[in-house]
């Protein structure tokens, strides 16, 4: 049988690659895929909780319907802004952008 | 009169009035001044036939509420007894002579307004002195005349001497101030209620509520004040200096008013100081020191208004000799009396001291000056009846107010004092001949033959004050039965008819005219040479010359003490409050934030780095407490 503690543990596993890979990754869009990962990974810790926690077996989808859109919408918004730091820059390297600095 | 303070109250809206609206006003607003001061001048008159007629030595008390501060109300009030009426006159009559002086002598003066402001102000606050039946309006009133007296001797402050001498002249005498506030205090506080009110005082000294060891510490820091303000030694030496003010300014303030200040407080508290054993003796000492050595000095200086300014510290010494010396019956009446005809016979001297220094540009030096008699006719006369009265010629005003001084001292019970009294009047009368006869005696000098008399707004008052000089000392004889003389008119404890002692008129005639005839011959009739005498005494007169040697050892303790005390205050509160208290968190604040700066990187990803390392310390941190 799948417990919680399987989804979970799923979810911590895909959170810690995320992680990882926001901040080990040199090419920003890599870092923007880490970033989904991280929130595909709290979408399945969701789907988790409403399947073994929710008598209704509802709000955890609800929350993960939640998440999809504002990831989706994030997401827009940040490649908008990497296509304004390339058109400025010519790279996506963030080991470049760092004029911002003492 | 109740309304009495309507005296001060006219001349301190005259200050306001003048300082604002000025310059618009036709004379610069000249008039405001001498109109208050006229106005007080004859309510003077009617303030004296409203005590007269109430009883002359009476005294009327005006007490009003002003504000209460836990169990105790400070009140202000005015007594009207004969001291007031008596310094009311002296104070609105001078000041009115010396403002219209004024009006000629600084005439075309760029400040022209707030000289007559300044005035003001002076004799309101003088005025108000002299009303205050309260100690703490009396100390107000005191501080405010001194102010007056700081504002008006540098007068013209861009001559550095001026800005100097004003400072010495405020710095002295407050240190006179902390005695009598201390003095002022000491009566408060031992009072039960606690009171400012001189009555009361006296009532409870006379009760033997207070006792004797608080009356003699508070009477003396009481004179120790009233020594600052009447320049006795050792705080005289601002007086000399204050010379540097204009002549008007040096009549009324340093001749006849603000010094006479002094010898009034001591004449006003009197009964603290009779109720305080040996205090008076001190005083008497200090006022023959002051006496002495003032004297001395006037023979020695060269510069007329310095040799006038001696002779006031002198004179104010022979006030502070007789009320001290004196018999406690007769001592206050000869004091004030000897005040009231000083004050007018120096404020004449002094006046005609600015004639000859408008007429010579500014000269001051006697050894310039000789025959002026021949081209100022008015001044010399005027300045010639000043003289003889304060050098004690009968049958001018001097001599009655000098022989009233020597009775009192005469039956004071010290012949130590007495003598040296004798020795003092004849010392004064030769500085006073010297002054006379080197200015306006001997042979006109070529360089001088083109100068002119002063213009009749300055002679005229001159003349009024010559007038009083000679003939105002009559008031000391009983003219009618129920006039018994100046003596049952203000006195202390009990009213003396005037008795004339003839063989103390004469000796004191005698003495008088050894002075004046010691001058004749040395400075008329050249039979005796001053260069002899100088040449006889050489130390003591380098030690006059040199003023003492009071200045440099006030600037020696100044140097050593006030200024090394002052140096370590600055270096304290430079290396201590401000490069440490002041500076050292600022530095901080930046040195941490210059060294903190590596952490910015620009980089976004060292900035997730720290978010994810503090997500997870405080989920630690969460996880441990929970336990």
């Amino acid at each position: 049988m799948i417990e919680l503690y399987h989804l979970q543990l799923l979810s911590a596993i895909l959170f810690a690659l995320g992680v990882y890979g926001v901040l080990a990754r040199k090419s920003a869009i890599l870092i923007l895929m880490s970033i989904e990962l991280m929130l595909n990974a709290v979408n399945i810790n969701m789907i988790g909780a409403a399947i073994f926690l929710d008598p209704n077996q509802i709000a955890g989808q609800v929350l993960a319907i939640f998440i999809i859109t504002v990831a989706a919408a994030e997401v827009g918004l940040a490649l908008a802004i990497l296509l304004r730091l390339f058109r400025n820059r010519v790279t996506v390297n963030v080991d470049e952008i760092d004029i911002m600095k003492w | 009169m109740g309304w009495a303070w309507l005296i001060p109250a006219l001349s301190f809206i005259a200050f306001p009035l003048i300082v604002a609206f000025g310059r618009f006003l036709p004379k610069r607003g000249a008039f405001i001044a001498i109109g208050a001061i006229a106005a007080g001048f004859v309510l003077f008159w009617v303030v004296m036939a409203g005590r007269v007629s109430a009883g002359a030595t009476g005294s009327d008390v005006f007490n009003f509420d002003w504000f209460t501060v836990g169990s105790t109300t400070l009140r202000w009030g005015m007594i009207i007894d004969p001291l007031t009426v008596a310094m009311l006159g002296l104070v609105t009559l001078v000041a009115l002579c010396i403002q219209v002086y004024s009006l000629g002598y600084m005439h075309g003066d760029p400040r022209f307004d707030l000289y007559f402001a300044e005035h003001s102000l002076f004799a309101a606050s003088m005025l108000t002195l002299v009303l205050s039946s309260n100690l703490l309006l009396a100390y107000i009133a005191w501080e405010l005349v001194g102010l007056c007296s700081y504002l008006l001797i540098g007068f013209w402050w861009e001559r550095r001497s001026a800005a100097e001498a004003a400072k010495k002249a405020f710095v002295t005498t407050r240190i006179g101030d902390v005695g009598l506030l201390i003095g002022v205090f000491l009566l408060f506080f031992s009072t039960e209620p606690h009171t400012f009110d001189m009555v009361t005082i006296f009532h409870a000294i006379e009760a033997g509520e207070i006792g004797s060891g608080i009356l003699t510490a508070s009477a003396l820091c009481i004179f120790f004040g009233a020594m600052g303000k009447s320049a006795q030694f050792p705080l005289h030496v601002w007086l000399p200096d204050a010379m540097e003010g204009p002549s008007p300014v040096s009549a009324l303030i340093h001749a006849a008013t603000m010094v006479a200040a002094g010898v009034f407080l001591v004449a006003r508290l009197f009964p603290v100081f009779e109720a305080a054993p040996g205090t008076l003796v001190f005083v008497a000492t200090i006022g023959l020191i002051t006496t002495l050595a003032a004297g001395g000095m006037a023979l020695v200086v060269t510069d007329l208004k310095r040799v006038l300014a001696y002779s006031t510290i002198s004179h104010l010494g022979l006030m502070v000799l007789a009320l001290g010396a004196g018999n406690v019956a007769l001592a206050v009446t000869a004091a004030i009396f000897h005040l009231l005809m000083h004050g007018f016979a120096k404020a004449l001297l002094f006046l005609g001291a600015g004639n000859v220094m408008h007429a010579m540009n500014g000269e001051l030096d006697i050894r310039r000056m000789g025959g002026l008699r021949k081209v100022m006719p008015i001044t010399a006369a005027t300045f010639a009846v000043g003289s003889l009265s304060l050098g004690g010629i009968p049958v001018l005003a001097g001599f009655f107010s000098k022989d009233e001084m020597l009775n009192a001292v005469l039956h004071g019970g010290y012949p130590f004092f007495f003598t040296m009294f004798l020795i003092a009047a004849f010392i004064s009368a030769l500085y006073m001949a010297r002054a006379l006869f080197v200015v306006f005696g001997g042979e006109l000098k070529k360089e001088n033959e083109h100068l002119h008399e002063a213009v009749p707004s300055m002679t005229v008052p001159m003349v009024v004050l010559a007038a009083l000089a000679a003939v105002a000392g009559f008031i000391a004889i009983p003219w009618t039965a129920q006039y018994g003389g100046f003596g049952t008119f203000l006195f202390f404890e009990q009213a003396e008819r005037f008795h004339m002692n003839w063989g103390l008129a004469v000796g004191s005639t005698v003495i008088a005219l050894g002075g004046f005839g010691l001058a004749w011959a040395i400075y008329i009739k050249g039979w005796l040479r001053a260069e002899a005498f100088i040449q006889a005494m050489p130390n003591v007169h380098r030690f006059f010359v040199n003023k003492m040697y009071m200045d440099d050892l006030y600037q020696w303790v100044i140097n050593r003490g006030a200024l090394v005390v002052a140096g370590f205050i600055a270096f304290f509160d430079r290396a201590v409050v401000n490069d440490v208290g002041v500076n050292g968190p600022a530095n901080q604040v930046r040195a941490s934030g210059w060294n903190l700066r590596y952490h910015v990187t620009g980089r976004v990803y060292n900035y997730a780095l720290g978010i994810a390392v503090g997500a997870v310390a405080i989920a630690l941190a969460w996880w441990i407490l929970a336990f």
